[in-house]
């Protein structure tokens, strides 16, 4: 065996940057939840629990919460089906499969920020395309489809659109209505994270031997929805459960188009806890409270990964 | 993979189709309103380029600019104008330092530890290995608040190394590297050894030759990620302009200057992303693989 002292200029830098950067910011956003302490304070004092009770009572945090949730509890579960459906498209095609990737990772890829811009004019009320698409559909094609009034209990007179077109093309105001906001968001997010997801359950699909198929069809498996329930959804399992774990947490850290496109407006209905932390702590300089705010989205985080590892360990076939 | 008929296709190209015109509809408007002008913007008219009537632009005669010189194509005008307005080639120039530091520092760290955790035996190796793992479930985001604070008591706020520091650590890279280390062989080491290679020329002379597929991988990952980091530069860059970063610079665009005038705003934009866009469709392939690798186990 080598003996040499050279693993320890190998290792330690590592070691010492990874205890610098990663993991005494934790102790430390731990050690500022406690106190009142705020940047540029000379001094402090400890307030126990204090920012953890304002952050469980007062009204703006229970909203942060709750658009956090909805945010992760709709992006996640909808760009993970999405992607496994285009896969499983894509995969099945005999041409075109490469221009559709690459269509649908272009959002991987592109400037979060600045698509978040192009999305404020697509979905603006005047400037937009979007409501210049609805406006002119009025009484055509589109209203009828738009409108789900190809749906047996959808009357033509009182679908959403048909009420916009009859109220001076009076369609939604997206990102500025309450009512809209946080599902304008979610649906940017779908958008942006479900090219990512496909080009995983890709590579998953690709790794499924083609025996595995034909042994389903002999075992009397002739529809592609029981081969899908046979063969592809287990097999993919632990591709979903990778998906599903960095989507969640990803979906957790969303920034960029809340700050760009409602600042966690109207009435905080998109109140993201990054964007939390970011108005908080940095904007308003109220450092405790971002720091209490931090300590509870790292707990969630690791959380979430002790349950991956926990179901890997229980529940995944291989 | 599945079973299909030549009719099963057609509804699926449908849909896909749908699908991919729905995915587009930003990129659209974004280029559609980077080469129109004001007047096509505001009346949504003229359709993907507009007429490109040659006109006088009213704003940039207020500016202090003769009316010869306002006189041209509104796309023309629009990047002409963007890149009077803002100093896009410094924001550019600052994103491909910062990304190039991060890059070249994550590989000089993480490197040489790979390697020792891969191919060195010494005491606490399974230790430091453990750590990195937990490393790993770390996000630098959601730490930026105490890093902030540390980086602020240590007055590097609005610096270089501010952009820079937090992603001198890769956990994932070393994990990364680590990995691939393992499926080299021991006797390619041996070899280096025998021949009387101490261990830092193993490391940058046969080890980094032999990583530069997984090398070229990380690098997609880690530029891509920093390039297109908005939240950080955010906290850490608070008003010097010199520094700012790309998303920082387009960010400015939308905020301030002349955002009654769309055109020339979409013009930075564009000219701000294209470069990372351009560069994923020509290496499609290498993009999907570097960006999907944290998808390796």
């Amino acid at each position: 065996m080598h003996h040499s002292k050279a693993h320890i200029w190998f290792v330690w830098p590592a070691i010492i940057l990874m205890i610098v950067i990663l993991i005494l910011p934790i102790f430390l956003a731990g050690g500022i939840s406690f106190t009142n302490y705020n940047l540029g304070n000379s001094s402090f004092e400890w307030v126990g629990m204090e920012n953890y009770e304002k952050m469980f009572s007062r009204k703006t945090y229970i909203k942060m919460i709750i658009s956090t949730a909805t945010y992760v509890l709709i992006v996640v579960p909808v760009s993970v089906v999405l992607g496994l459906v285009a896969a499983i498209m894509l995969n099945s095609l005999r041409f075109g499969a490469d221009i559709y990737k690459t269509i649908f990772f272009l959002p991987v890829m592109a400037t979060l920020l600045a698509m978040a811009i192009a999305w404020e004019f697509t979905l603006h009320p005047t400037l937009g395309i979007i409501n210049s698409f609805l406006a002119n559909g009025c009484g055509g094609i589109r209203e009828f489809i738009l409108g789900f009034h190809w749906l047996p209990w959808v009357s033509s007179e009182d679908s959403w659109y048909s009420v916009a077109c009859a109220n001076n093309m009076d369609f939604p105001y997206w990102l500025k209505d309450k009512k809209t906001a946080i599902w304008t968001i979610c649906f940017i997010g779908v958008w942006q994270a479900f090219g990512f997801n496909m080009v995983l359950y890709l590579a998953g699909l690709t790794s499924i031997p083609r025996e595995l198929y034909h042994a389903a069809e002999m075992d009397g498996a002739q529809s592609t929805w029981e081969q899908f329930k046979l063969v592809t959804w287990p097999m993919l399992g632990p591709t979903t459960l990778f998906v599903v774990t960095i989507t969640t947490i990803r979906s957790f850290q969303v920034f960029d188009t809340i700050e760009i496109l409602t600042k966690g407006g109207p009435a905080k209905t998109t109140y993201v806890m990054m964007y939390a932390i970011f108005e908080k702590a940095i904007q308003q300089n109220i450092t405790s409270i971002g720091a209490a705010i931090t300590v509870v989205f790292i707990i969630f985080i690791i959380l979430l990964t002790f349950f991956q590892r926990y179901v890997i360990e229980k529940r995944v076939h291989y | 993979m599945l079973a299909r008929h030549y009719i099963g296709e057609s509804w699926k190209h449908g849909l896909l189709i749908i699908g991919a015109l729905i995915v587009l509809i930003p990129f659209y408007m974004m280029v559609s309103m980077s080469l129109k002008s004001q007047q096509e913007i505001q009346s949504i008219s003229g359709g993907l380029v507009g007429a490109q009537e040659i006109q006088t632009f009213p704003v940039c005669t207020k500016h202090g600019y003769t009316e010869e010189v306002c006189t041209m194509r509104p796309y023309k005008y629009n990047f002409w104008f963007a890149f009077k307005k803002a100093p896009i080639p410094r924001y550019l120039m600052n994103g491909l330092i910062v990304t190039i530091s991060i890059f070249l520092i994550q590989v000089l760290i993480a490197l040489p530890c790979s390697y020792a955790l891969a191919k060195l035996r010494f005491k606490g190796r399974e230790f430091v290995f453990s750590m990195v793992l937990f490393c790993l479930l770390i996000p630098v985001h959601a730490i930026a608040l105490p890093l902030y604070v540390m980086l602020a008591k240590a007055g590097l706020v609005d610096t270089y190394a501010a952009l820079i520091i937090p992603w001198t650590i890769s956990v994932f890279g070393i994990f990364l590297m680590r990995q691939f280390f393992m499926t080299v062989p021991d006797e390619l080491i041996d070899a280096a050894r025998m021949d009387g290679m101490g261990e830092y020329s193993i490391v940058w002379k046969v080890m980094l030759p032999v990583a530069i597929p997984a090398l070229l991988a990380f690098a997609i990952f880690s530029v891509v990620a920093h390039w297109n980091d908005y939240f950080w530069p955010r906290i850490v860059i608070t008003g010097n302009r010199d520094l700012f970063t790309p998303p920082l610079g387009i960010r400015e665009f939308r905020g301030g200057i002349d955002s009654d005038e769309f055109g020339p705003m979409m013009a930075s934009i564009v000219t701000v992303t294209i470069p990372l866009i351009v560069a994923f469709i020509v290496a499609q392939k290498r993009f999907v693989e570097g960006i999907t690798m944290t998808g390796m186990k």
